[in-house]
């Protein structure tokens, strides 16, 4: 038994010295490697959130209102990316009719600390970081009462929320005004 | 006993977040013996990624991107490295065209760029050029610079180009005349893997011995 264990020891030992030797006398090669590269681009996008003072989804079929009603709806808008950007909104106002102009016909209580009017626009202040939401820019919508008369009843009025972004990074800005960064849609 | 265990596992979930900061590097490694290349850090697109840093770039980006190429093949040989581009994927073309690159050896930027144009060019780099005769543990290091302009159109947002490069090894005898291979890289990955290895091994050394204590106590008192 012992024999054939100092067997297995001398045959590995000589197995191993081989396997030595073998390295030592390689041929010189040649050999090519391909790595494919990828470069890829990031974005800009958010979400426009449109809620009830009790925190609910503002319902998307509207709301019924009398003149001089004063409705609960805040908007506010979320990061869904990965890069900073600035964020400026416009409201547009609306009515079925061609007779009528839904202009003056709502109030809104604007956040004025943190949106700021520019040519039709309103600016958020700062630049929206990935993940962040803003401070709402309105929180209610008054039906004004002197304006909508009956020649609104049985109409719809609408209110829209425009919003676009453009990067911040690699955009300066000017005296600190976001409107100023480059990138802005054409109108 | 248990808070030294539970101190250990901290450090090591902590070195564990801290190491993958080293690899933000392109790196090629060749092993000798006509061997494959190793490609890394690799990505979710592509395996043998070397441009980590080239993601979800944005217009006006100037980026860097460190390429390392490495010959790890034994002493016995030296190896002359070439490096090539083969270009864009097809589908690539339209994005990396909009893209500047440059390529050049970081060697106090001595070098003049070996590769200055659109990204999905193969320009200066159709033919294969000369990096430089690597002993073993020797590298050569790139500079990459990506240069995506503030110009870029929207309709490249999300969009992903690849590019191809290949690299060659000629292996040749060292001669009497060659300097010895140099000593360079650092061993610092090896020697940590080493020791927390043995501190592992330590600590379920001790516990095995404990618990065998106490087998043994609870042996001799039945």
């Amino acid at each position: 038994m012992g024999k054939i264990n100092i067997r297995i020891i001398i045959f590995a030992l000589a197995a191993i010295f081989m396997s030595l030797i073998s390295q030592t006398s390689v041929a010189y090669y040649s050999t090519v490697g391909k790595a494919t590269n990828v470069v890829t681009s990031g974005n800009i996008q958010f979400i426009i959130h449109e809620t009830t003072d009790q925190g609910t989804e503002f319902p998307s079929t509207g709301v019924y209102v009398i003149p001089g009603d004063v409705v609960s709806k805040e908007v506010t808008i979320e990061s869904d990316c990965n890069h900073p950007f600035y964020l400026r909104v416009k409201l547009v106002y609306g009515v079925d009719s061609t007779e009528l102009s839904a202009d003056d016909c709502f109030k809104l209580n604007i956040n004025n600390e943190y949106w700021e009017l520019h040519d039709g626009w309103y600016y958020y202040k700062d630049k929206v970081d990935p993940n962040e939401t803003t401070p709402e820019i309105f929180s209610h919508v008054e039906i004004v009462g002197s304006k909508v008369d009956n020649n609104y009843i049985g109409k719809t009025l609408t209110l829209t929320v425009d919003a676009q972004a453009v990067q911040s990074e690699n955009n300066p800005l000017t005296d600190n005004k976001t409107y100023t960064a480059s990138g802005w849609p054409a109108e | 006993m248990k808070k030294f265990i539970v101190l250990f596992v901290t450090i090591v979930i902590a070195l564990n977040s801290i190491l993958p900061l080293y690899a933000a590097d392109g790196k090629v490694s060749y092993s000798g013996d006509a061997g494959q290349f190793v490609f890394e850090p690799g990505s979710n697109k592509s395996l043998t990624d070397l441009f980590p840093d080239f993601k979800d770039v944005m217009p006006g980006d100037s980026l860097t991107q460190k390429i390392t190429v490495k010959n790890k093949a034994s002493n016995k040989v030296k190896v002359k490295l070439y490096i090539r581009s083969l270009g864009a994927h097809e589908d690539s073309v339209e994005f990396l065209s909009q893209l500047g690159l440059k390529v050049q050896k970081s060697e106090e930027n001595k070098m003049e760029y070996m590769f200055d144009a659109s990204a999905n060019e193969k320009a200066q780099l159709t033919d294969w050029v000369y990096l430089g005769t690597l002993y073993s543990g020797g590298e050569v290091n790139l500079d990459v610079t990506l240069n995506v302009p503030v110009e870029l159109d929207n309709k490249f947002q999300n969009s992903i180009g690849y590019l191809d490069w290949e690299f060659k090894i000629e292996e040749l005898p060292i001669e009497p005349e060659d300097p010895k291979p140099p000593q360079t890289g650092s061993n610092f990955m090896l020697w940590l893997s080493v020791m927390l290895c043995s501190f592992i091994m330590i600590i379920i050394l001790l516990v095995w011995r404990k618990k065998d204590k106490e087998n043994k106590e609870n042996a001799t008192n039945r």
